[in-house]
């Protein structure tokens, strides 16, 4: 059962005037329902372009994006996904609970059910006791996690991250990757993440897709398959060669597995 | 000392510092003022133009003519008068500045071809426009109602108080990040639920002190505005007719500028007050 597909997608800002620019050209993908993709590659590569594409917040200039077996608007218009951007994006004038519910409220549900959702999406992400807090009383990797709650608060079947850490520091970060791992398999969310750390694409993903600039696209996707995650994993050989697997396509130098250099 | 103790004792020495510049320039600047071939570069300081503080306040107990009611009740009863243009025009003011705000916000076409005019109406001197409407108004009737002209007034003080809370809001609807309204768009929230439950709690930083200047401003429309089609009743009536008697009894016209100022302060308090409620508000919910 496939989560998204995208066939022959292109994205083209200002078509037709002098600062045309191709955001992404030739963009094939799938991602299979439960499976954590990471989209990497340098700034101007389309990656949150491609990641916006897939929420329907732009639309694609060709080609087709399906969600969940809808097109992509229609994914949009029934929830299908949750989304978190690299700043957290409260609203500070809600309580961290109220937060949460936002989304919950805008679908229609009512106050008791979002009430305790919102209660387990904050007892998942670890702030159980922050519920009546304002976004302003907590520390930035909080906030961060509010957002996450507040994504999965629906209990989408996707989830959509830009950079969701990376105005962390490392600590917070690496501590949020092992909840963010811990809740999407226990939910059983797929997930598609942009980021520009190596690895943390790698210590997240089941695939890692790298991307180039200039017209931004897919150079390579490569597999990872670390089994389950933990402390033990960041220090594994089959880590580290996960990372120069990716460093390599990064650097559009790939080698093929097994050949010597 | 602690911060309300510190307020109440600037606003005290706020005053004293008044009185202290009024009773002493009095004191020391020449009685016939100074004139720099032929223009006078400062004001005459004789008890006709600058009477006494204690004059003025005393004035207050004292009847307004021989035999008629202390002074003080007849200002505080033109005040009263007056407060209700200005709290109409002030609330139909911020209705009118709200909607304008939220019709800009939602069709970018309005605000480019509306807000021009928005800032011209301003520009228009409200000393032309007053009679203008008083014109107009002499003409309608609400139902039966007749047209009174205190509504030509309201009408005057809502021209004027619409404009602040138009500009303000408008900045204050378009205040939300971008990452707030992609956020309100993946939800597929419409346009109306964005408005409810994004851009108006978020626009309350914008709203107050819009408020704050539309109050000031429906004072001064309210004022102006009686004095500018005669409106009898009101305290800017009270100044007009107060200062007719400037060389007779130079302390009553001052009485009803305090009248006005103190009207302008009670209008602007009620507005701080509100917002104070509505900020604990916000920090306790």
């Amino acid at each position: 059962m496939t989560s998204v597909v995208l066939e022959s997608v292109s994205k083209v800002f200002n078509a037709g005037r002098a600062d045309e620019v191709t955001a992404l050209t030739g963009v094939d993908l799938t991602v299979e329902r439960g499976e954590f993709v990471t989209l990497i590659g340098p700034s101007g590569c389309g990656k949150s372009t491609l990641l916006r594409l897939v929420g329907d917040l732009i639309q694609p200039s060709t080609g087709t994006v399906t969600v969940a077996g809808k097109p992509a608007h229609t994914a949009r218009a029934d929830q299908e996904y949750g989304i978190a951007f690299q700043q957290a994006g409260l609203f500070e004038w809600r309580t961290v609970q109220r937060n949460v519910e936002l989304p919950l409220e805008l679908r229609g549900t009512g106050k008791r059910e979002r009430r305790d959702r919102a209660r387990e999406m904050l007892e998942l992400v670890g702030l159980g006791d922050f519920a009546g807090h304002y976004p302003a009383q907590l520390s930035g990797g909080m906030q961060q996690r509010v957002a996450i709650a507040r994504a999965l608060a629906v209990h989408p079947p996707l989830l959509l991250m830009d950079e969701p850490f990376g105005a962390l520091d490392e600590m917070t970060r690496e501590r949020l990757q092992d909840e963010l791992l811990r809740i999407c398999a226990s939910t059983g969310t797929s997930t598609i993440f942009v980021t520009h750390s190596i690895p943390e694409a790698v210590y997240l993903s089941d695939r890692v897709v790298v991307m180039s600039a200039r017209p931004g696209r897919i150079t390579e996707v490569v597999p990872i398959d670390l089994g389950p995650r933990g402390e033990a994993t960041r220090q594994s050989p089959g880590f580290f060669t996960g990372i120069t697997k990716v460093r390599r396509a990064l650097r559009g130098d790939a080698v093929p597995a097994g050949a010597t250099s | 000392m602690n911060r309300r103790g510190r307020l109440v004792l600037g606003a005290l020495g706020a005053v004293v510092v008044g009185v202290l510049l009024w009773e002493g320039y009095k004191a020391v600047g020449p009685a016939d003022g100074l004139s720099v071939a032929g223009a006078r570069v400062l004001p005459r300081t004789d008890d006709a133009a600058m009477p006494h503080v204690m004059t003025i306040l005393s004035r207050f107990g004292d009847p307004e003519l021989s035999g008629g009611d202390p002074i003080w009740l007849v200002v505080l009863q033109a005040c009263l008068f007056t407060l209700r243009s200005v709290a109409l025009g002030f609330v139909l003011g911020g209705l009118v500045g709200l909607l304008l705000a939220v019709l800009m916000q939602r069709l970018r076409i309005v605000e480019r071809g509306l807000l021009p005019y928005v800032i011209l109406s301003q520009t228009v001197p409200l000393i032309a426009l007053a009679p203008v409407i008083a014109g107009w108004g002499g003409r309608l009737s609400i139902g039966s109602y007749p047209w009174q002209p205190w509504m030509s007034v309201t009408v005057i003080a809502m021209y004027l108080a619409f404009f602040p809370v138009a500009v303000g809001m408008l900045r204050g609807l378009q205040s939300p990040a971008p990452i707030a309204e992609e956020l309100m768009r993946s939800y597929a929230a419409g346009w109306w639920q964005t408005l409810v439950k994004l851009r108006l709690p978020a626009s309350t930083p914008y709203l107050f002190p819009a408020l704050r200047l539309a109050a000031a401003a429906a004072v001064v429309g309210a004022v102006v505005g009686e004095i500018s089609t005669g409106t009898r009743g009101g305290v800017g009536r009270l100044v007009i007719e107060y200062s007719r008697e400037a060389t007779t009894d130079p302390a009553k016209v001052f009485t009803a500028m305090i009248g006005a100022a103190a009207l302008g302060l009670a209008v602007a308090a009620l507005i701080g007050f509100s917002e104070f409620l509505v900020r604990r508000r916000r920090v306790r919910a």
